[in-house]
Protein backbone atom coordinates (compact mmCIF):
# COMPACT_ATOMS: atom_id res chain seq x y z
CA UNK A 1 0.00 0.00 0.00
CA UNK A 2 1.51 3.33 -0.90
CA UNK A 3 1.38 6.16 1.54
CA UNK A 4 1.43 8.72 -1.19
CA UNK A 5 -2.16 8.60 -2.32
CA UNK A 6 -3.79 8.35 1.08
CA UNK A 7 -4.99 11.50 2.67
CA UNK A 8 -4.16 11.86 6.34
CA UNK A 9 -7.14 11.09 8.48
CA UNK A 10 -7.97 12.23 11.96
CA UNK A 11 -7.28 9.29 14.21
CA UNK A 12 -8.24 8.58 17.74
CA UNK A 13 -6.55 6.26 20.19
CA UNK A 14 -9.78 4.38 20.30
CA UNK A 15 -13.23 5.59 19.53
CA UNK A 16 -14.54 7.69 22.39
CA UNK A 17 -16.39 4.82 23.87
CA UNK A 18 -20.09 5.16 24.20
CA UNK A 19 -21.37 2.43 26.45
CA UNK A 20 -23.75 0.09 24.72
CA UNK A 21 -26.80 -0.80 26.76
CA UNK A 22 -28.24 -3.82 25.02
CA UNK A 23 -31.94 -4.28 25.59
CA UNK A 24 -32.98 -7.78 26.63
CA UNK A 25 -34.81 -9.87 24.02
CA UNK A 26 -36.62 -13.14 23.90
CA UNK A 27 -37.08 -15.36 20.92
CA UNK A 28 -35.96 -18.51 19.19
CA UNK A 29 -32.40 -17.34 18.53
CA UNK A 30 -31.97 -15.94 22.02
CA UNK A 31 -33.16 -19.28 23.37
CA UNK A 32 -30.47 -21.03 21.36
CA UNK A 33 -27.86 -18.59 22.59
CA UNK A 34 -28.90 -19.16 26.16
CA UNK A 35 -28.71 -22.89 25.58
CA UNK A 36 -25.19 -22.46 24.20
CA UNK A 37 -24.22 -20.48 27.30
CA UNK A 38 -25.49 -23.21 29.60
CA UNK A 39 -23.82 -26.02 27.68
CA UNK A 40 -20.46 -24.32 27.18
CA UNK A 41 -20.12 -22.72 30.59
CA UNK A 42 -21.60 -25.83 32.18
CA UNK A 43 -18.82 -27.87 30.61
CA UNK A 44 -16.21 -25.36 31.66
CA UNK A 45 -17.29 -25.12 35.29
CA UNK A 46 -18.20 -28.76 35.87
CA UNK A 47 -15.60 -30.76 33.91
CA UNK A 48 -12.72 -30.25 36.36
CA UNK A 49 -14.82 -31.70 39.18
CA UNK A 50 -15.42 -34.99 37.43
CA UNK A 51 -13.05 -37.87 38.10
CA UNK A 52 -12.07 -40.59 35.71
CA UNK A 53 -10.49 -43.58 37.40
CA UNK A 54 -7.74 -42.39 39.67
CA UNK A 55 -7.36 -38.94 38.17
CA UNK A 56 -9.34 -35.88 37.17
CA UNK A 57 -11.24 -36.47 33.92
CA UNK A 58 -9.73 -33.49 32.14
CA UNK A 59 -6.39 -32.40 33.51
CA UNK A 60 -3.55 -30.72 31.68
CA UNK A 61 -0.81 -31.71 34.06
CA UNK A 62 2.00 -29.47 32.84
CA UNK A 63 4.51 -30.18 35.65
CA UNK A 64 4.30 -33.90 34.88
CA UNK A 65 4.10 -33.18 31.14
CA UNK A 66 1.00 -35.25 30.50
CA UNK A 67 -2.59 -34.47 29.54
CA UNK A 68 -5.51 -36.54 30.73
CA UNK A 69 -8.64 -36.35 28.63
CA UNK A 70 -11.04 -38.91 30.07
CA UNK A 71 -9.51 -42.31 29.36
CA UNK A 72 -6.79 -40.94 27.14
CA UNK A 73 -3.33 -39.90 28.28
CA UNK A 74 -1.37 -37.66 25.98
CA UNK A 75 2.36 -36.98 26.15
CA UNK A 76 4.52 -34.32 24.56
CA UNK A 77 5.27 -36.92 21.87
CA UNK A 78 1.60 -36.70 20.88
CA UNK A 79 1.88 -33.02 20.09
CA UNK A 80 1.05 -33.77 16.46
CA UNK A 81 -2.51 -34.57 17.53
CA UNK A 82 -2.91 -31.21 19.20
CA UNK A 83 -1.57 -29.48 16.11
CA UNK A 84 -3.90 -31.49 13.87
CA UNK A 85 -6.83 -30.69 16.11
CA UNK A 86 -6.10 -26.97 15.87
CA UNK A 87 -5.93 -27.22 12.07
CA UNK A 88 -9.25 -29.08 12.06
CA UNK A 89 -10.76 -26.38 14.26
CA UNK A 90 -9.53 -23.71 11.84
CA UNK A 91 -11.06 -25.47 8.85
CA UNK A 92 -14.30 -26.09 10.70
CA UNK A 93 -14.38 -22.36 11.37
CA UNK A 94 -13.87 -21.63 7.65
CA UNK A 95 -16.55 -24.13 6.72
CA UNK A 96 -19.19 -22.80 9.08
CA UNK A 97 -18.34 -19.19 8.29
CA UNK A 98 -18.82 -19.80 4.58
CA UNK A 99 -22.05 -21.64 5.32
CA UNK A 100 -23.76 -19.38 7.82
CA UNK A 101 -21.54 -16.43 8.67
CA UNK A 102 -20.28 -15.70 12.13
CA UNK A 103 -21.94 -18.56 13.98
CA UNK A 104 -18.84 -18.83 16.14
CA UNK A 105 -19.05 -15.19 17.25
CA UNK A 106 -22.74 -15.22 18.03
CA UNK A 107 -23.01 -18.51 19.83
CA UNK A 108 -19.75 -20.12 20.85
CA UNK A 109 -17.01 -17.54 21.36
CA UNK A 110 -15.99 -17.34 25.03
CA UNK A 111 -16.03 -13.56 24.74
CA UNK A 112 -19.71 -13.58 23.73
CA UNK A 113 -20.66 -16.27 26.19
CA UNK A 114 -19.10 -14.61 29.23
CA UNK A 115 -20.38 -11.21 28.13
CA UNK A 116 -23.91 -12.68 28.06
CA UNK A 117 -23.56 -13.78 31.66
CA UNK A 118 -22.10 -10.45 32.76
CA UNK A 119 -24.90 -8.53 31.04
CA UNK A 120 -27.40 -10.80 32.73
CA UNK A 121 -25.87 -9.90 36.11
CA UNK A 122 -25.99 -6.24 35.17
CA UNK A 123 -29.69 -6.56 34.37
CA UNK A 124 -30.30 -8.38 37.59
CA UNK A 125 -28.80 -5.63 39.71
CA UNK A 126 -29.34 -2.47 37.68
CA UNK A 127 -32.56 -3.29 35.87
CA UNK A 128 -33.46 -3.08 32.21
CA UNK A 129 -31.95 -0.89 29.50
CA UNK A 130 -33.77 2.32 30.37
CA UNK A 131 -33.13 1.94 34.08
CA UNK A 132 -29.46 1.28 33.46
CA UNK A 133 -29.09 4.38 31.29
CA UNK A 134 -30.91 6.50 33.82
CA UNK A 135 -28.84 5.08 36.68
CA UNK A 136 -25.57 5.86 34.91
CA UNK A 137 -26.64 9.43 34.21
CA UNK A 138 -28.04 10.00 37.68
CA UNK A 139 -26.22 11.17 40.78
CA UNK A 140 -24.40 8.87 43.18
CA UNK A 141 -27.21 8.33 45.59
CA UNK A 142 -27.82 5.35 47.83
CA UNK A 143 -29.76 3.49 45.14
CA UNK A 144 -26.95 3.82 42.63
CA UNK A 145 -24.25 2.90 45.11
CA UNK A 146 -25.82 -0.28 46.33
CA UNK A 147 -26.86 -1.40 42.87
CA UNK A 148 -23.37 -0.82 41.51
CA UNK A 149 -21.84 -2.53 44.53
CA UNK A 150 -24.10 -5.52 44.09
CA UNK A 151 -23.14 -5.74 40.42
CA UNK A 152 -19.44 -5.52 41.18
CA UNK A 153 -19.81 -8.13 43.88
CA UNK A 154 -21.48 -10.55 41.44
CA UNK A 155 -18.98 -9.79 38.69
CA UNK A 156 -15.90 -10.16 40.87
CA UNK A 157 -17.12 -13.35 42.53
CA UNK A 158 -17.95 -14.87 39.18
CA UNK A 159 -14.65 -13.75 37.65
CA UNK A 160 -12.66 -15.21 40.54
CA UNK A 161 -14.59 -18.46 40.30
CA UNK A 162 -13.76 -18.50 36.59
CA UNK A 163 -10.08 -17.97 37.31
CA UNK A 164 -10.18 -20.73 39.92
CA UNK A 165 -11.84 -23.13 37.47
CA UNK A 166 -9.31 -22.24 34.79
CA UNK A 167 -6.40 -23.09 37.07
CA UNK A 168 -8.33 -26.25 37.99
CA UNK A 169 -7.74 -27.55 34.49
CA UNK A 170 -3.99 -27.47 35.11
CA UNK A 171 -3.72 -28.53 38.71
CA UNK A 172 -6.03 -31.01 40.47
CA UNK A 173 -9.01 -28.83 41.36
CA UNK A 174 -9.87 -30.54 44.62
CA UNK A 175 -6.39 -29.95 46.01
CA UNK A 176 -6.58 -26.44 44.65
CA UNK A 177 -9.85 -25.82 46.46
CA UNK A 178 -8.24 -26.87 49.73
CA UNK A 179 -5.25 -24.64 49.00
CA UNK A 180 -7.49 -21.69 48.25
CA UNK A 181 -9.44 -22.31 51.44
CA UNK A 182 -6.31 -22.43 53.58
CA UNK A 183 -4.69 -19.65 51.51
CA UNK A 184 -1.74 -21.82 50.66
CA UNK A 185 -1.45 -21.18 46.95
CA UNK A 186 1.71 -21.57 44.93
CA UNK A 187 2.91 -18.40 43.22
CA UNK A 188 1.96 -19.44 39.69
CA UNK A 189 -1.45 -20.72 40.81
CA UNK A 190 -2.11 -17.40 42.48
CA UNK A 191 -0.93 -15.50 39.42
CA UNK A 192 -3.08 -17.42 36.93
CA UNK A 193 -6.13 -17.42 39.15
CA UNK A 194 -6.09 -13.65 39.41
CA UNK A 195 -4.88 -13.10 35.88
CA UNK A 196 -7.65 -15.15 34.30
CA UNK A 197 -10.18 -13.70 36.72
CA UNK A 198 -9.10 -10.18 35.83
CA UNK A 199 -9.18 -10.98 32.11
CA UNK A 200 -12.73 -12.30 32.43
CA UNK A 201 -13.80 -9.30 34.48
CA UNK A 202 -12.26 -6.80 32.09
CA UNK A 203 -13.28 -8.47 28.84
CA UNK A 204 -16.82 -9.43 29.75
CA UNK A 205 -17.57 -6.56 32.10
CA UNK A 206 -16.03 -3.55 30.37
CA UNK A 207 -14.44 -4.20 27.01
CA UNK A 208 -17.25 -6.37 25.62
CA UNK A 209 -17.86 -5.52 21.95
CA UNK A 210 -14.56 -3.62 21.82
CA UNK A 211 -12.71 -6.94 22.00
CA UNK A 212 -14.55 -8.00 18.84
CA UNK A 213 -13.98 -4.66 17.15
CA UNK A 214 -10.37 -3.96 17.97
CA UNK A 215 -8.67 -7.08 19.29
CA UNK A 216 -10.10 -10.09 17.51
CA UNK A 217 -8.17 -11.26 14.44
CA UNK A 218 -11.02 -13.48 13.27
CA UNK A 219 -13.34 -10.50 13.00
CA UNK A 220 -10.88 -8.91 10.63
CA UNK A 221 -10.56 -11.77 8.18
CA UNK A 222 -13.93 -13.51 8.43
CA UNK A 223 -15.19 -11.44 5.50
CA UNK A 224 -12.83 -13.35 3.23
CA UNK A 225 -14.87 -16.52 3.74
CA UNK A 226 -18.14 -14.86 2.78
CA UNK A 227 -19.72 -15.07 -0.64
CA UNK A 228 -23.14 -14.24 -2.06
CA UNK A 229 -24.55 -17.56 -0.87
CA UNK A 230 -23.47 -17.22 2.75
CA UNK A 231 -26.29 -17.00 5.26
CA UNK A 232 -26.16 -13.58 6.84
CA UNK A 233 -28.41 -11.62 9.11
CA UNK A 234 -29.93 -9.01 6.91
CA UNK A 235 -32.61 -6.39 6.80
CA UNK A 236 -34.92 -6.74 3.81
CA UNK A 237 -34.55 -3.27 2.40
CA UNK A 238 -37.01 -3.77 -0.45
CA UNK A 239 -39.72 -4.74 1.98
CA UNK A 240 -38.82 -2.35 4.75
CA UNK A 241 -38.22 0.92 2.94
CA UNK A 242 -39.38 3.63 3.01
CA UNK A 243 -39.36 3.27 6.77
CA UNK A 244 -41.58 5.62 8.69
CA UNK A 245 -43.62 5.82 11.84
CA UNK A 246 -46.43 7.64 13.58
CA UNK A 247 -48.36 10.27 11.71
CA UNK A 248 -46.17 10.20 8.63
CA UNK A 249 -46.81 6.50 8.38
CA UNK A 250 -50.57 6.82 8.71
CA UNK A 251 -50.72 9.47 6.05
CA UNK A 252 -48.26 7.87 3.65
CA UNK A 253 -49.62 6.10 0.61
CA UNK A 254 -47.25 3.20 0.45
CA UNK A 255 -45.10 2.89 3.57
CA UNK A 256 -42.49 0.19 3.89
CA UNK A 257 -42.89 -2.55 6.49
CA UNK A 258 -40.29 -1.07 8.81
CA UNK A 259 -42.07 0.98 11.43
CA UNK A 260 -38.80 2.54 12.55
CA UNK A 261 -39.22 1.47 16.17
CA UNK A 262 -35.41 1.07 16.48
CA UNK A 263 -35.83 -2.10 18.51
CA UNK A 264 -33.18 -3.77 16.36
CA UNK A 265 -30.73 -1.02 17.30
CA UNK A 266 -31.59 -1.13 21.00
CA UNK A 267 -31.01 -4.86 21.35
CA UNK A 268 -27.73 -4.90 19.45
CA UNK A 269 -24.82 -5.74 21.77
CA UNK A 270 -22.34 -4.00 19.45
CA UNK A 271 -24.52 -0.93 19.01
CA UNK A 272 -25.00 -0.96 15.23
CA UNK A 273 -28.02 -0.47 13.00
CA UNK A 274 -28.52 -3.63 10.97
CA UNK A 275 -30.65 -1.65 8.53
CA UNK A 276 -27.46 -0.06 7.20
CA UNK A 277 -26.51 -3.40 5.72
CA UNK A 278 -24.02 -6.09 6.68
CA UNK A 279 -21.33 -4.60 8.88
CA UNK A 280 -18.03 -5.79 10.19
CA UNK A 281 -19.19 -5.05 13.74
CA UNK A 282 -22.10 -7.51 13.51
CA UNK A 283 -21.33 -10.62 15.56
CA UNK A 284 -24.41 -12.45 14.23
CA UNK A 285 -26.09 -12.87 17.59
CA UNK A 286 -29.50 -12.59 15.87
CA UNK A 287 -30.94 -10.44 18.68
CA UNK A 288 -32.32 -8.04 16.05
CA UNK A 289 -34.15 -10.91 14.32
CA UNK A 290 -35.92 -11.84 17.53
CA UNK A 291 -36.71 -8.22 18.38
CA UNK A 292 -38.04 -7.43 14.92
CA UNK A 293 -40.11 -10.60 14.71
CA UNK A 294 -41.80 -9.69 17.97
CA UNK A 295 -42.63 -6.20 16.69
CA UNK A 296 -43.84 -7.48 13.33
CA UNK A 297 -46.13 -9.90 15.10
CA UNK A 298 -47.51 -7.12 17.30
CA UNK A 299 -48.28 -4.82 14.37
CA UNK A 300 -49.70 -7.65 12.27
CA UNK A 301 -47.09 -7.72 9.54
CA UNK A 302 -45.34 -10.87 8.33
CA UNK A 303 -42.22 -11.82 10.31
CA UNK A 304 -38.76 -11.90 8.85
CA UNK A 305 -38.15 -8.27 7.95
CA UNK A 306 -34.75 -8.96 9.48
CA UNK A 307 -33.81 -12.57 8.90
CA UNK A 308 -31.11 -15.08 8.05
CA UNK A 309 -30.82 -14.88 4.32
CA UNK A 310 -28.24 -14.69 1.56
CA UNK A 311 -27.18 -11.83 -0.61
CA UNK A 312 -28.46 -13.68 -3.66
CA UNK A 313 -31.84 -14.38 -2.07
CA UNK A 314 -32.26 -10.70 -1.24
CA UNK A 315 -31.54 -9.86 -4.86
CA UNK A 316 -34.19 -12.34 -5.94
CA UNK A 317 -31.74 -14.90 -7.28
CA UNK A 318 -31.74 -18.56 -6.26
CA UNK A 319 -29.34 -19.56 -3.46
CA UNK A 320 -27.56 -22.83 -3.23
CA UNK A 321 -25.74 -24.39 -0.35
CA UNK A 322 -23.58 -26.76 -2.36
CA UNK A 323 -21.04 -24.73 -4.24
CA UNK A 324 -17.33 -25.13 -5.05
CA UNK A 325 -16.20 -23.24 -1.95
CA UNK A 326 -18.31 -25.38 0.36
CA UNK A 327 -17.27 -28.60 -1.35
CA UNK A 328 -13.59 -27.69 -1.10
CA UNK A 329 -13.80 -26.77 2.57
CA UNK A 330 -15.83 -29.88 3.27
CA UNK A 331 -13.44 -32.25 1.50
CA UNK A 332 -10.41 -30.78 3.26
CA UNK A 333 -12.20 -30.92 6.59
CA UNK A 334 -13.26 -34.54 6.10
CA UNK A 335 -9.75 -35.57 5.01
CA UNK A 336 -8.29 -33.95 8.10
CA UNK A 337 -10.87 -35.43 10.44
CA UNK A 338 -10.51 -38.94 9.05
CA UNK A 339 -6.72 -38.86 9.06
CA UNK A 340 -6.80 -37.54 12.60
CA UNK A 341 -9.22 -40.28 13.64
CA UNK A 342 -7.15 -42.99 11.97
CA UNK A 343 -3.86 -41.76 13.39
CA UNK A 344 -5.33 -41.26 16.83
CA UNK A 345 -7.03 -44.59 17.23
CA UNK A 346 -4.20 -46.64 15.77
CA UNK A 347 -1.54 -44.83 17.77
CA UNK A 348 0.80 -47.02 19.72
CA UNK A 349 1.43 -46.45 23.39
CA UNK A 350 5.09 -47.26 22.79
CA UNK A 351 7.48 -44.66 21.52
CA UNK A 352 10.84 -46.04 20.44
CA UNK A 353 14.07 -44.66 19.17
CA UNK A 354 17.10 -46.72 18.15
CA UNK A 355 20.58 -45.36 17.55
CA UNK A 356 23.54 -47.45 16.31
CA UNK A 357 26.55 -47.51 18.57
CA UNK A 358 28.99 -45.04 17.09
CA UNK A 359 32.17 -46.77 18.24
CA UNK A 360 32.17 -49.72 15.90
CA UNK A 361 30.29 -50.88 12.83
CA UNK A 362 30.19 -54.50 13.80
CA UNK A 363 32.20 -57.13 15.56
CA UNK A 364 32.58 -60.81 15.09
CA UNK A 365 31.67 -63.13 17.92
CA UNK A 366 32.22 -66.89 18.14
CA UNK A 367 34.15 -66.59 14.84
CA UNK A 368 30.91 -67.20 13.01
CA UNK A 369 28.49 -64.45 13.90
CA UNK A 370 28.25 -60.69 13.31
CA UNK A 371 27.16 -58.45 16.13
CA UNK A 372 25.85 -54.84 15.85
CA UNK A 373 25.27 -52.80 18.96
CA UNK A 374 22.52 -50.20 19.32
CA UNK A 375 21.08 -48.01 21.98
CA UNK A 376 17.33 -48.54 22.25
CA UNK A 377 15.05 -46.05 23.96
CA UNK A 378 11.50 -46.98 24.87
CA UNK A 379 8.93 -44.63 26.30
CA UNK A 380 5.75 -45.95 27.85
CA UNK A 381 2.91 -43.67 26.80
CA UNK A 382 0.29 -46.03 28.19
CA UNK A 383 -1.64 -45.69 31.42
CA UNK A 384 0.05 -48.60 33.28
CA UNK A 385 3.42 -50.27 33.74
CA UNK A 386 4.30 -52.50 30.83
CA UNK A 387 6.80 -55.25 29.96
CA UNK A 388 8.34 -55.19 26.53
CA UNK A 389 10.03 -57.64 24.21
CA UNK A 390 12.30 -56.83 21.32
CA UNK A 391 12.62 -58.70 18.03
CA UNK A 392 14.45 -58.01 14.82
CA UNK A 393 13.40 -58.94 11.30
CA UNK A 394 14.83 -58.45 7.85
CA UNK A 395 17.59 -61.10 7.88
CA UNK A 396 17.36 -64.80 8.61
CA UNK A 397 18.16 -65.86 12.13
CA UNK A 398 18.54 -62.44 13.78
CA UNK A 399 18.99 -62.68 17.51
CA UNK A 400 18.41 -59.84 19.94
CA UNK A 401 20.22 -59.79 23.23
CA UNK A 402 20.25 -57.27 26.04
CA UNK A 403 21.00 -57.09 29.71
CA UNK A 404 19.18 -54.99 32.27
CA UNK A 405 19.36 -54.86 36.04
CA UNK A 406 15.86 -56.25 36.44
CA UNK A 407 16.12 -58.83 33.68
CA UNK A 408 13.30 -57.78 31.39
CA UNK A 409 12.34 -54.48 29.85
CA UNK A 410 9.79 -52.73 31.98
CA UNK A 411 8.65 -49.13 32.06
CA UNK A 412 6.27 -47.23 34.25
CA UNK A 413 3.74 -44.83 32.70
CA UNK A 414 5.64 -41.93 31.23
CA UNK A 415 9.01 -43.54 31.89
CA UNK A 416 11.72 -43.45 29.28
CA UNK A 417 14.11 -46.39 29.47
CA UNK A 418 17.36 -46.70 27.62
CA UNK A 419 19.05 -50.05 27.03
CA UNK A 420 21.99 -51.18 24.90
CA UNK A 421 20.98 -54.09 22.66
CA UNK A 422 23.09 -56.46 20.60
CA UNK A 423 21.73 -57.93 17.40
CA UNK A 424 23.53 -60.96 16.05
CA UNK A 425 23.35 -62.65 12.65
CA UNK A 426 25.25 -65.42 10.94
CA UNK A 427 28.12 -64.06 8.82
CA UNK A 428 26.90 -66.11 5.85
CA UNK A 429 23.57 -64.30 5.98
CA UNK A 430 24.90 -60.86 6.77
CA UNK A 431 27.26 -60.84 3.83
CA UNK A 432 26.70 -57.35 2.46
CA UNK A 433 28.26 -54.19 3.71
CA UNK A 434 24.96 -52.65 4.77
CA UNK A 435 21.64 -54.35 5.39
CA UNK A 436 18.40 -52.81 6.48
CA UNK A 437 16.60 -54.48 9.35
CA UNK A 438 13.54 -53.71 11.40
CA UNK A 439 13.51 -53.66 15.16
CA UNK A 440 10.11 -54.43 16.57
CA UNK A 441 9.18 -53.58 20.15
CA UNK A 442 5.92 -54.89 21.49
CA UNK A 443 4.17 -55.17 24.80
CA UNK A 444 4.30 -58.64 26.32
CA UNK A 445 0.70 -58.57 27.55
CA UNK A 446 -0.65 -56.94 24.42
CA UNK A 447 1.32 -58.06 21.34
CA UNK A 448 -0.75 -55.78 19.09
CA UNK A 449 0.70 -52.73 20.78
CA UNK A 450 3.72 -52.43 18.59
CA UNK A 451 6.38 -49.99 17.48
CA UNK A 452 8.72 -50.64 14.58
CA UNK A 453 11.95 -48.86 13.74
CA UNK A 454 14.06 -49.34 10.64
CA UNK A 455 17.81 -49.32 11.17
CA UNK A 456 21.04 -50.10 9.31
CA UNK A 457 22.87 -53.34 9.99
CA UNK A 458 26.52 -53.66 9.06
CA UNK A 459 27.57 -57.02 7.65
CA UNK A 460 30.80 -58.78 6.68
CA UNK A 461 31.60 -58.78 2.97
CA UNK A 462 35.28 -59.65 2.79
CA UNK B 1 -1.45 3.34 5.54
CA UNK B 2 -4.21 5.02 7.41
CA UNK B 3 -2.01 5.40 10.48
CA UNK B 4 0.05 8.18 8.97
CA UNK B 5 0.37 11.19 11.26
CA UNK B 6 -1.74 14.11 10.33
CA UNK B 7 0.17 17.04 8.80
CA UNK B 8 -1.68 20.31 8.95
CA UNK B 9 -0.08 23.62 8.03
CA UNK B 10 3.39 22.21 8.33
CA UNK B 11 2.75 21.45 12.00
CA UNK B 12 2.79 18.01 13.38
CA UNK B 13 -0.07 17.35 15.61
CA UNK B 14 1.72 16.19 18.72
CA UNK B 15 -1.41 14.81 20.25
CA UNK B 16 -2.12 12.73 17.20
CA UNK B 17 1.38 11.33 17.19
CA UNK B 18 1.15 10.40 20.83
CA UNK B 19 -2.16 8.68 20.23
CA UNK B 20 -0.77 6.74 17.32
CA UNK B 21 2.18 5.64 19.42
CA UNK B 22 0.01 4.43 22.29
CA UNK B 23 -2.28 2.63 19.89
CA UNK B 24 0.67 0.87 18.32
CA UNK B 25 1.98 -0.01 21.76
CA UNK B 26 -1.37 -1.56 22.65
CA UNK B 27 -1.61 -3.51 19.43
CA UNK B 28 1.96 -4.78 19.72
CA UNK B 29 1.44 -5.87 23.33
CA UNK B 30 -1.70 -7.79 22.50
CA UNK B 31 -0.48 -9.42 19.28
CA UNK B 32 2.85 -10.41 20.80
CA UNK B 33 0.99 -11.91 23.77
CA UNK B 34 -0.98 -14.19 21.46
CA UNK B 35 2.13 -15.06 19.45
CA UNK B 36 4.13 -15.78 22.61
CA UNK B 37 1.39 -18.06 23.93
CA UNK B 38 1.53 -20.09 20.73
CA UNK B 39 5.31 -20.18 20.71
CA UNK B 40 5.43 -21.32 24.34
CA UNK B 41 2.97 -24.11 23.61
CA UNK B 42 4.82 -25.40 20.55
CA UNK B 43 8.28 -25.01 22.05
CA UNK B 44 7.62 -26.68 25.39
CA UNK B 45 5.72 -29.53 23.77
CA UNK B 46 9.05 -30.45 22.21
CA UNK B 47 11.52 -29.46 24.92
CA UNK B 48 11.28 -30.22 28.59
CA UNK B 49 12.30 -27.14 30.61
CA UNK B 50 13.68 -29.35 33.38
CA UNK B 51 16.04 -30.96 30.88
CA UNK B 52 16.94 -27.63 29.30
CA UNK B 53 17.83 -26.39 32.77
CA UNK B 54 20.22 -29.32 33.24
CA UNK B 55 22.12 -28.64 30.04
CA UNK B 56 21.97 -24.84 30.14
CA UNK B 57 25.20 -22.93 30.49
CA UNK B 58 23.61 -20.66 33.10
CA UNK B 59 23.78 -22.41 36.43
CA UNK B 60 20.44 -21.67 38.02
CA UNK B 61 18.10 -24.26 39.33
CA UNK B 62 14.50 -23.88 38.27
CA UNK B 63 11.47 -26.14 38.24
CA UNK B 64 9.24 -26.86 35.28
CA UNK B 65 6.72 -24.18 36.16
CA UNK B 66 9.33 -21.49 36.39
CA UNK B 67 10.73 -22.83 33.14
CA UNK B 68 7.42 -22.40 31.37
CA UNK B 69 6.96 -18.94 32.86
CA UNK B 70 10.47 -17.82 31.92
CA UNK B 71 10.00 -19.18 28.41
CA UNK B 72 6.76 -17.30 28.05
CA UNK B 73 8.28 -14.05 29.27
CA UNK B 74 11.22 -14.59 26.95
CA UNK B 75 9.02 -15.18 23.91
CA UNK B 76 6.71 -12.33 24.81
CA UNK B 77 9.47 -9.79 25.30
CA UNK B 78 11.27 -10.69 22.09
CA UNK B 79 8.11 -10.73 20.00
CA UNK B 80 7.14 -7.45 21.64
CA UNK B 81 10.46 -5.85 20.80
CA UNK B 82 10.27 -7.12 17.22
CA UNK B 83 6.74 -5.80 16.82
CA UNK B 84 7.54 -2.46 18.39
CA UNK B 85 10.60 -2.04 16.23
CA UNK B 86 8.56 -2.90 13.10
CA UNK B 87 5.98 -0.35 14.11
CA UNK B 88 8.53 2.37 14.74
CA UNK B 89 10.43 1.74 11.53
CA UNK B 90 7.25 1.44 9.47
CA UNK B 91 6.17 4.94 10.40
CA UNK B 92 7.63 7.54 8.12
CA UNK B 93 10.31 9.73 9.67
CA UNK B 94 8.94 13.02 10.93
CA UNK B 95 10.66 15.22 8.38
CA UNK B 96 8.96 17.25 5.74
CA UNK B 97 10.80 15.44 2.96
CA UNK B 98 9.56 12.04 4.05
CA UNK B 99 6.04 13.27 4.60
CA UNK B 100 5.85 15.00 1.22
CA UNK B 101 2.88 13.94 -0.84
CA UNK B 102 2.72 13.95 -4.61
CA UNK B 103 1.59 17.27 -6.03
CA UNK B 104 -2.07 17.18 -6.92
Amino acid sequence: MSTQDTKPVELKLYKAHEKVYPRETKGRFQFKRKLAVFILLGLFYLLPWIDWGSHQAVLFDLPARRFYIFGITLWPQDFIFLALMLIIAAFALFFFTALAGRLWCGFACPQTVWTEVFIWMEQLTEGNRNKRMKLDKGPWNFNKIWRKTAKQFLWITFALWTGFTFVGFFTPIKELAVNVWTWDLGSWEMFWLFFYGLATYGNAGFLREQVCLYMCPYARFQGAMFDKETLIISYDEQRGEPRMRGKTRREAENPGDCIDCTMCVQVCPTGIDIRDGLQYECIACAACIDACDEVMEAVGLPKGLIRYTTENALAGKPSRIIRPRMVTYFIILMLLVSSFGYAFFTRSSIDTNIIPDRNSFYRIVDAQRIENVYNLKIMNKGPKTAQYQVNATGLDGLEVDFETDVGGLSAEPGELISVPIRIRADRIVANKKIHTIKVVVNEVDNPNNISTETVKYFGYNK
Amino acid sequence: MGTQPIVKNRDFNERQIKRIFYRRLGIVTWVSFVAAALQTMIFFAQFDPAYLNEIASITISIGRWQGYALGFVFFWSFTFITGLFCGVVMALPRTRLAQRTTPE
